[in-house]
């Protein structure tokens, strides 16, 4: 495989999985090898996608799920724990973004669950509710109220940044 | 804070082209970190040592002068062989680009029943395996010193194939034992390296279940 797949299926769709892998990290290194494993799954699922959906809703996809099951070496080396499981590591990226509302709405983000995490991403890439259920998995009107709640627990959150 | 967080991100995202991608390197030989690929890989692995192991067992179970037990341990470990391979074909039927409730019931499934299968066939193996060592060490020339020093110390005229009785109940207290902690020794094995990724796996699915009902 050359680089032509990476460069006509997943760069132009980049942000997508910049956006999903920023919030299941805490630091650059990290980032940088949720976002490589994300491009690797992507290519090596690229025969099972069937067109049911738009590319960037498999793409979404793909992010979400390799970034709810990616294993990562603790710094110690000792064990591998899977996602960002880790409370209490430390937020070290509060600079990832241009944009300080944007680190600031992360860093917000990083405290919910993997789950209330994938839904408000989705959300706020204006995905449907449906879309939204799709990609989760869930049911439709569980997640309006899913999402009144995370909001709520968000402007807790920066509210209490501010 | 007056803005809203959706147009937070409006605003912060304005300029989507903007998002610098990190650089690839190497990506398509890339070791994969997920977990179903770990899995996989690690049943891969333990078909080729089974293979490997059967086949140095055999050697060296010859040159001890026990080629009958080296061959018994091989036909022990074929089954795994079976067992690891049904595993590895079943997990590549588990698609990433399922939606995430679907994606992450199906990886547990099939843990599940790669796990159970695993440890059913444990359950006879390790006693298998103890039964074919006690009973090479019996026929052994330093097994018969053995019996001979035991019924110098513990004599009996209650002789079970020829053997004190006391030893046979002894191997079949610690068989017996094997058998039934041998589901428990494998469960706790498997969750020493990977019990915290099942739990947190079993958190995200209870999680998703909530949203579905």
């Amino acid at each position: 495989m050359g680089s032509d797949f990476y460069q006509l299926y997943i760069l132009p769709f980049a942000g997508i999985i910049i956006k999903i892998c920023r919030a299941y990290t805490n630091n650059q290194e990290d980032f940088e090898d949720y976002y490589q494993e994300v491009c690797l799954q992507i290519w090596r699922s690229r025969d099972n996608f069937n067109q049911e959906c738009e590319w960037p809703t498999w793409i979404y996809r793909i992010s979400l799920n390799v970034c709810l099951t990616y294993l990562k070496r603790r710094k110690s080396g000792a064990k591998e724990i899977i996602s960002n499981s880790l409370p209490d590591e430390a937020i070290d990226d509060s600079k990832a973004f241009a944009s300080d509302e944007i680190n600031q709405l992360y860093s917000a983000i990083k405290h919910l669950s993997e789950t209330d995490r994938a839904i408000i991403l989705l959300y706020l890439e204006e995905k449907s509710y449906l879309e939204i259920a799709e990609i989760i998995g869930s049911n439709t009107n569980n997640i309006g109220v899913r999402i009144k709640r995370i909001k709520d627990r968000l402007n807790k959150y920066i509210n209490q940044k501010d | 804070m007056t803005k809203s967080i959706e147009r937070m991100w409006k605003d912060g995202f304005v300029n989507e082209a903007n998002l610098t991608a990190p650089k690839i390197n190497d990506l398509y030989n890339r070791k994969s970190q997920n977990i179903v690929d770990k899995m996989q890989n690690m049943f891969a692995i333990n078909i080729k040592a089974i293979i490997i192991g059967s086949f140095i067992m055999l050697i060296m179970m010859s040159l001890i002068g026990a080629p009958f037990l080296g061959l018994y341990i091989c036909c022990l470990l074929l089954p795994l062989i079976s067992i690891a391979k049904r595993e590895l074909k079943k997990s590549f039927n588990l698609s990433k680009g399922q939606s995430s409730y679907e994606y992450l019931m199906s990886f547990d499934n099939w843990l599940k029943s790669s796990i159970e299968a695993y440890s059913s066939y444990y359950k006879v193996f390790y006693p298998l395996f103890f039964l074919g060592m006690a009973t090479q060490g019996i026929v052994s020339n330093a097994g018969g010193e053995l019996i001979s020093l035991l019924m110098k110390m513990f004599p009996t005229d209650i002789l079970i194939l020829g053997l004190p009785y006391y030893l046979i109940a002894a191997i079949a207290i610690v068989t017996l034992i094997m058998a039934k902690y041998a589901d428990v020794l494998y469960r706790w094995d498997l969750n020493i390296v990977y019990g915290r990724q099942f739990k947190k796996l079993e958190e995200l699915i209870t999680d998703m279940k909530t949203l579905r009902n």
